[in-house]
């Protein structure tokens, strides 16, 4: 049972699909299957790593950041609306907390290269998170730029040196893909809400930030990922059936992601920014 | 009362000077902090750092001293450095967050404030290993201890071996356990100047 628990194909792929499908299923009702997110997140982590944020460091930070972005989600689903001011509101928040993420190795550098480092991250963070909030009223197109930023952000760090930000980018992927797997199977979109796609995009956002500050994916990959749920929105026939439009937002949605992939691979080892 | 003053000054400074702590620079070209790590139960890996500074003190008649050593933890080797065909090389991994994080954390620090002596000899340090930004305990076992003048430049000098192991899940590094072991094996080879 250790053999399997420990297994990286269960603890990033798994398990975390299991948590987001139960969680999802049993909440959609109650309009919170957005939730899925962070379900399958957390099993990603307690299986991984654990929970244990001292000291403080910036991984630590990105879990702790991944458990509190559903609340405001729904705080913001329940309370809110998703209007223009409050997708702002959220977008500038995520680029702060981008900055404060990193802030350990931002103060370490000189000005110019702080100034240009926190530029990328908070830039990145804001715009991942901006065209993922876009979607919010279409919730296929969210599942499915959710999907692809997980595995995108995961598969791109697994290729710039750091397996355990890969193996929770799989993770939050697979929690997304199971919020997908079951708008297709019941035939219809399932409203996430703010909190699917803020949990969703901060979380892929902030792993694929850290894949490129403390391991070696190059910038332009970081910002193609950051262009996957804009790629989500390819226009589509509100007729076609929900598999199928999620099949195609997929297909396009994953593009930029392996330009990403193609760019890290061919980066020489330890080249940044 | 001002003759007996005078000689028991020029009694005790003779004993003052003996008790003096004497200050040692670290050589790093001759300062090297090395590991070794079970790897998949098949081998034990060995690699070093190729960077470290720092200073030992030591008085031998009050039987104490210290020592603070900066291991810069980019400087890490294993001998695999090129990628190749491959997604990354081994060095730059044990860059990365998943094992010594050097962006956020540069630097990790021995520092021991308790010196045991054998004789006239360092025996065992013991001190406190920061890394990742976690301090615990860490005593190092001495397994030679020499000091003298440089045959060269005459420099009085200290030379040493020393090894100690340590659990790096309690740092926070539980990246790869068990495939990749927990316990790690610490061996430094120091030698210093006297200031």
């Amino acid at each position: 049972m250790d053999e399997l628990i420990n297994h990286p194909a269960v603890q990033a792929g798994v398990a975390p699909f299991l948590a987001g499908l139960l969680t999802a299923g049993l909440l959609c009702r109650a309009r919170l299957g957005g939730l899925a997110v962070v379900a399958g997140f957390a099993t990603a982590v307690a299986l991984i790593s654990g929970f244990g944020f001292t000291p403080l460091t910036a991984t630590r930070k990105i879990i702790l950041l991944g458990l509190l972005a559903p609340l405001l989600g729904l705080g913001v689903d329940w309370f809110a609306r998703p209007t223009r001011t409050v997708n702002i509101v959220l977008t500038v928040l995520s680029a702060a907390t981008a900055v404060w993420v990193f802030w350990a190795v931002l103060v370490q550098k000189e000005f110019v290269d702080a100034l240009r480092l926190g530029a990328i991250v908070s830039v990145s963070t804001a715009v991942t998170v901006a065209l993922t909030l876009s979607l919010v009223s279409r919730p296929v197109r969210a599942a499915s730029a959710g999907l692809c930023l997980g595995l995108g952000v995961g598969i791109a760090a697994v290729l710039a040196a750091s397996t355990q930000y890969g193996q929770y980018g799989i993770a939050l992927g697979a929690s997304c893909g199971a919020v997908l797997l079951l708008q297709m199977l019941l035939g219809r979109g399932i409203p996430t809400g703010v909190t699917f796609a803020l949990s969703a995009s901060l979380l892929a956002a902030l792993l694929g930030s850290a894949a490129f500050v403390l391991a070696s994916l190059p910038w332009p990959a970081l910002a193609l990922l950051a262009l996957v749920p804009l790629a989500a929105r390819v226009p589509l026939p509100d007729r076609m059936p929900v598999w199928l439009q999620a099949l195609v937002a997929c297909i396009f949605a994953i593009l930029p992601a392996m330009a990403a992939f193609y760019l890290t691979w061919t980066a020489a080892a330890g080249a940044q920014g | 009362m001002s003759k007996l003053a005078f000689a028991l000054v020029a009694v005790a400074l003779p004993l003052t000077a003996v008790a003096a702590p004497e200050s040692y620079t670290l050589d790093p070209y001759h300062t090297y902090p090395n590991f070794e790590v079970n790897h998949l139960g098949y081998s034990k890996m060995r690699g070093r750092f190729d960077k470290s500074a720092g200073k030992f003190s030591i008085d031998r008649a009050a039987k104490s001293g210290s020592l603070e050593l900066t291991v810069q933890t980019a400087s890490i080797t294993t001998g695999d450095n090129d990628k190749g065909n491959r997604p990354r090389a081994r060095d730059e991994h044990l860059r990365a967050a998943d094992f010594f994080n050097v962006a956020e954390f540069p630097t990790m620090v021995y520092k021991a404030a308790t010196v045991k002596f054998s004789g006239d000899n360092v025996s065992s340090l013991e001190g406190n290993l920061t890394l990742l930004g976690v301090t615990k305990p860490l005593a190092l076992t001495v397994d030679n201890w020499k000091c003298g003048p440089h045959p060269v430049s005459k420099k009085e000098m200290c030379g040493a071996n020393a090894h100690g192991t340590f659990k790096r899940s309690d740092f926070g590094m539980k990246y790869g356990i068990p495939a990749v072991g927990d316990e790690i094996t610490l061996w430094v080879e120091v030698e210093a100047y006297k200031d």
